[in-house]
């Protein structure tokens, strides 16, 4: 097992890599150069502009600016800003660190049991109005975009019921808006899948025969059929991951949440290289990570897979 | 069964929002007992917030609070004195001597005196501070150059006759120096280098830096010792909305105060009744013009082209169809609240006949041979383009298509003269028409990006500069002002209103051409 997991760590690093030079070559592709944003009505002084260059070490030519990046990664040093005068990105980073990948989190911990629930509901009464309602509502929650959910939201409660603050980041009522804008897409395609997944389950042979057997309906769902549903939902925690955090995006900038989404965004336009390539380098990170750790619980809930060994 | 599960769980939802609301309500109700702080929006983190690496317009809406120069404006744009209570000029105006406010405290208990004007002048310009904006007004200082090249630490050009008179001696005339929107920090910040003064509060403004939550907000508190009118309020909290309309959705909620509304939200305050009932509106000191380079585009070397052109634009249609009616026609270019403005001059007709026939005239009768042109500009003035290329092709039929530009490397092109046809603007750095007149206009000028050039115009600018006597220099402007537009020049073409949101309980509010004034003056009732 050790092994395994230290195989999977290490194959991370090309993973990485790859993320950096294709973060480090779109930033140079993309029309735009970061000095004269900076510079902007003052691009005719050519003395500041070099004097600008040299600073941001931007005159030495590319795969040197690149060698030297990655040195300082392995050292944690991202860089300086280019929008934040003096600001290490680290540090500009270390406060949104905190923040987005918590809203993630929190918002897969949530929807998915949530997701689960509606789902087998939906399966174990298939075709009832229970299970055309809840099909409604799943399909109403995925093709809804965010941007127009947050618009009805804010609109009902924060401008007509006054129970919500519009906007900002700090005591639980800011929490909650942008939260449920992150769950209910994710909890409703969960929902779809977990359904889906269960009404096949519920067809199979040994549930067959764990009715037969007079197994009570309730711990049959539980111990048989929802544990056999839960290693294909979870390959797929790692995809919705990566759809949450690009949700993040959207939802931090509608309720002004200072996290890594509104600053990737500030930092896009503003051509801000090294901050963006730090948030892509990070984001890549967590979602590997993520990926790996559903990896490795693929062991713990079905014994055949015990991955690096036997049933492959 | 099912049917009560159901019911719990209904009777379990409202309590939790129930529960919600009074947590809230008790929450807002807890932060009307504290210290009552002026609450308002910004749409991005400042870049910096010490006023000598000062660079750009958010940072500058805060440091107006904390910081003054020798002089303020009035809520009707004039200039009266601030930190300098009078000025003389020295012969021929080559600088002048500055009598300053005696009494004065800075946010660090310190008295303002002639030192730190000195002391701030100093660390304007040298190179490792990486001075901003304010640096560029101080290169007509006597012993400037030496300090930018880094051979020297002090300012020859300034002298400290006593604490409270100081004389800046000049290496050529500047009449305007008076009215400069210097930001004069208290010398003992400047002992750290740029690591002090970068964080420290350290004006003589009626509010203080208290502190910066990146991405959240900029707290200010008042200033007990201000010079001044002190402020009513407790505070100015500004929040960082990046987004406009939630903005205009948080000042509907009552969670701000006053609101400077941008671009992106103006259509839904104008449309929204009680909004529009909130609103304050004043023209913008900004100036915006169609800029025509006669290096890139032979027929515009034709004055008849250039009259033509102008002529074929229907700006009143422009304003309501695309900007809300938030603009007024431009007549020349200076706008309304800027000194030296010419009421009396009149903007150019919508004249599509005479358009025509200009054209005609000119030897391009229907727009037959005229070589295919771009105009272009950025993505923010995409409808603008839009408007001018399709006007264009209809009334003249001009061969124009258009052309969007990322921000950064179309400033860099206009710069160096390279953009052939396009709309742009400039906003007035310092309340006087020279501002627009000398630096977009005159020929010499690094950001005439039309490269427009008119010996009788520049010599206008060079005399005005010299010109002590307002109403004299005022005269000077009009007259430059009148040869530009006579020339066809240029194509002035709108002047933005500015539209603010102040709630029914806010008084005192000041909204001039430059934004608004600082907040001492507002009240909460």
């Amino acid at each position: 097992m050790l092994t395994f997991i230290v195989k999977r760590v290490m194959g991370l690093v090309p993973v990485l890599l790859i993320a950096v030079i294709l973060t480090f070559l779109a930033n140079q592709a993309v029309p735009g150069d970061p000095i004269a944003a900076l510079l902007s009505d003052r691009s005719g002084d050519a003395v500041l502009e070099a004097r600008l260059r040299a600073a941001y070490g931007l005159d030495r030519p590319l795969l040197e600016q690149f060698i030297s990046y990655i040195g300082g990664i392995l050292s944690g040093d991202f860089g300086l800003s280019f929008r934040f005068a003096q600001m290490p990105v680290s540090q500009l980073i270390g406060e949104g660190l905190l923040i987005t990948p918590l809203m993630a989190l929190a918002a897969l911990a949530i929807a998915f049991p949530l997701g689960v629930l509606l789902g087998t509901l939906a399966a174990i009464r298939q075709n009832s109005w229970v299970d055309t309602g809840i099909i409604l509502v799943l399909v109403a929650g995925i093709s809804i975009p965010n941007f127009a959910m947050a618009t009805g939201l804010v609109y009902v409660f924060a401008l007509q019921l006054r129970w919500l603050p519009v906007a900002g980041w700090g005591s639980v009522e800011q929490a909650i808006m942008p939260l449920t804008l992150l769950i209910i897409p994710t909890a409703a395609y969960i929902a779809r899948l977990s359904r889906t997944y269960m009404l096949e389950v519920l067809r199979t042979d040994y549930i067959r025969t764990a009715r037969a057997k007079g197994v009570p309906e309730r711990v049959m769902l539980l111990r048989h059929a929802l544990r056999n549903t839960m290693v294909p939902l979870l390959t797929t925690v790692g995809i919705i991951l990566g759809g949450l955090l690009s949700g993040t995006f959207v939802v931090e900038t509608i309720f002004n949440i200072p996290g890594l989404g509104s600053l990737a965004i500030q930092a896009i336009f503003a051509r801000d290289y090294p901050v963006t390539m730090a948030i892509v380098l990070l984001f890549t990170a967590f979602y590997a990570g993520i990926n790996l750790l559903v990896d490795l619980s693929y062991g713990l809930l079905d014994p055949r897979i015990r991955v690096g060994g036997g049933g492959r | 069964m099912h049917l009560n599960h159901g019911y719990a769980k209904r009777r379990r939802g409202r309590a939790f929002f129930l529960a919600a609301a009074v947590l809230g309500a008790a929450l807002f109700a807890a932060q009307g007992a504290d210290a009552r702080n002026l609450k308002t929006s910004i749409p991005a983190d400042p870049g910096q917030i010490d006023p000598i690496t000062y660079s750009e317009l958010v940072a500058g809406d805060i440091l107006g609070n904390m910081y003054e120069g020798f002089t303020a404006i009035t809520p009707e744009g004039k200039i009266r004195p601030a930190l300098a209570e009078s000025w003389e000029a020295l012969p021929d105006n080559m600088g002048f001597t500055f009598k300053l406010r005696k009494g004065v405290k800075t946010h660090l208990g310190n008295e303002f005196t002639a030192e730190d004007v000195k002391a701030t002048f100093e660390a304007l310009l040298i190179p490792e501070n990486k001075g901003g904006l304010n640096a560029g007004y101080l290169d007509v200082v006597e012993g400037a150059k030496d300090m930018k090249d880094g051979k020297t630490k002090t300012l020859a050009g300034v002298v400290v006759v006593d604490p409270y008179t100081v004389t800046i001696k000049f290496s050529k005339p500047d009449v305007l120096f008076p009215v400069y929107p210097f930001y004069f920090m208290d010398k003992t910040a400047m002992a750290g280098g740029a690591e002090g003064f970068l964080k420290a509060s350290a004006g003589t403004g009626p509010f203080k830096f208290v502190k910066w939550d990146r991405g959240q907000n900029v707290t200010l508190a008042k200033h007990a010792d201000y010079w001044g009118a002190k402020a009513s309020v407790d505070g100015v909290e500004f929040l960082i909305v990046p987004n406009a309309d939630t903005a205009v959705s948080m000042f509907e909620a009552k969670e701000l105060d006053v609101v400077y509304v941008e671009q992106a939200a103006l259509r839904r305050v104008m449309k929204t009744p009680e909004l529009k009932e909130l609103s304050l509106q004043a023209p913008a000191a900004q100036i915006r013009y169609l800029g025509m380079n006669q290096n890139l585009y032979a027929p515009f070397k034709d004055k008849r082209v250039r009259e033509a052109i102008c002529k074929s634009l229907d700006l009143d249609s422009m304003i309501t169809g695309t900007l809300q009616g938030l603009a007024l026609p431009l007549a020349g270019q200076i706008t309304p609240g800027v000194a030296g403005y010419n009421a009396s001059l009149k903007p150019i007709a919508f004249d599509a006949e005479g358009a025509k026939k200009l054209l005609a005239e000119a030897g391009f009768p229907d727009g037959k041979n005229m070589p295919p042109i771009k105009i272009s500009s950025t993505d923010p003035n995409r409808n603008e383009i839009l408007y001018f290329a399709s006007q264009l092709k209809q009334v003249l039929n001009m061969p124009v298509e258009i052309e969007v530009v990322e921000r950064g490397s179309f400033i860099k092109a206009m710069n160096a003269g390279e953009v052939p046809f396009f709309p742009w603007g400039w906003s007035a750095g310092y309340p006087d028409g020279m501002y627009f007149l000398s630096q977009v206009w005159y020929g010499p000028s690094p950001y005439n990006r039309a490269r427009w050039k008119n010996a009788e115009f520049d010599a206008l600018i060079e005399e005005a500069q010299k010109t002590a006597d307002n109403e004299k220099r005022y005269a000077l402007y009009n007259k430059a002002e009148e040869i530009l537009v006579g020339e066809y020049g240029t194509c002035p073409t709108t002047v933005r209103i500015q539209v603010a949101l102040q709630q029914p309980n806010v008084k005192g509010l000041a909204l001039t051409a430059f934004r608004f004034l600082p907040f001492n003056s507002v009240s909460i009732q």
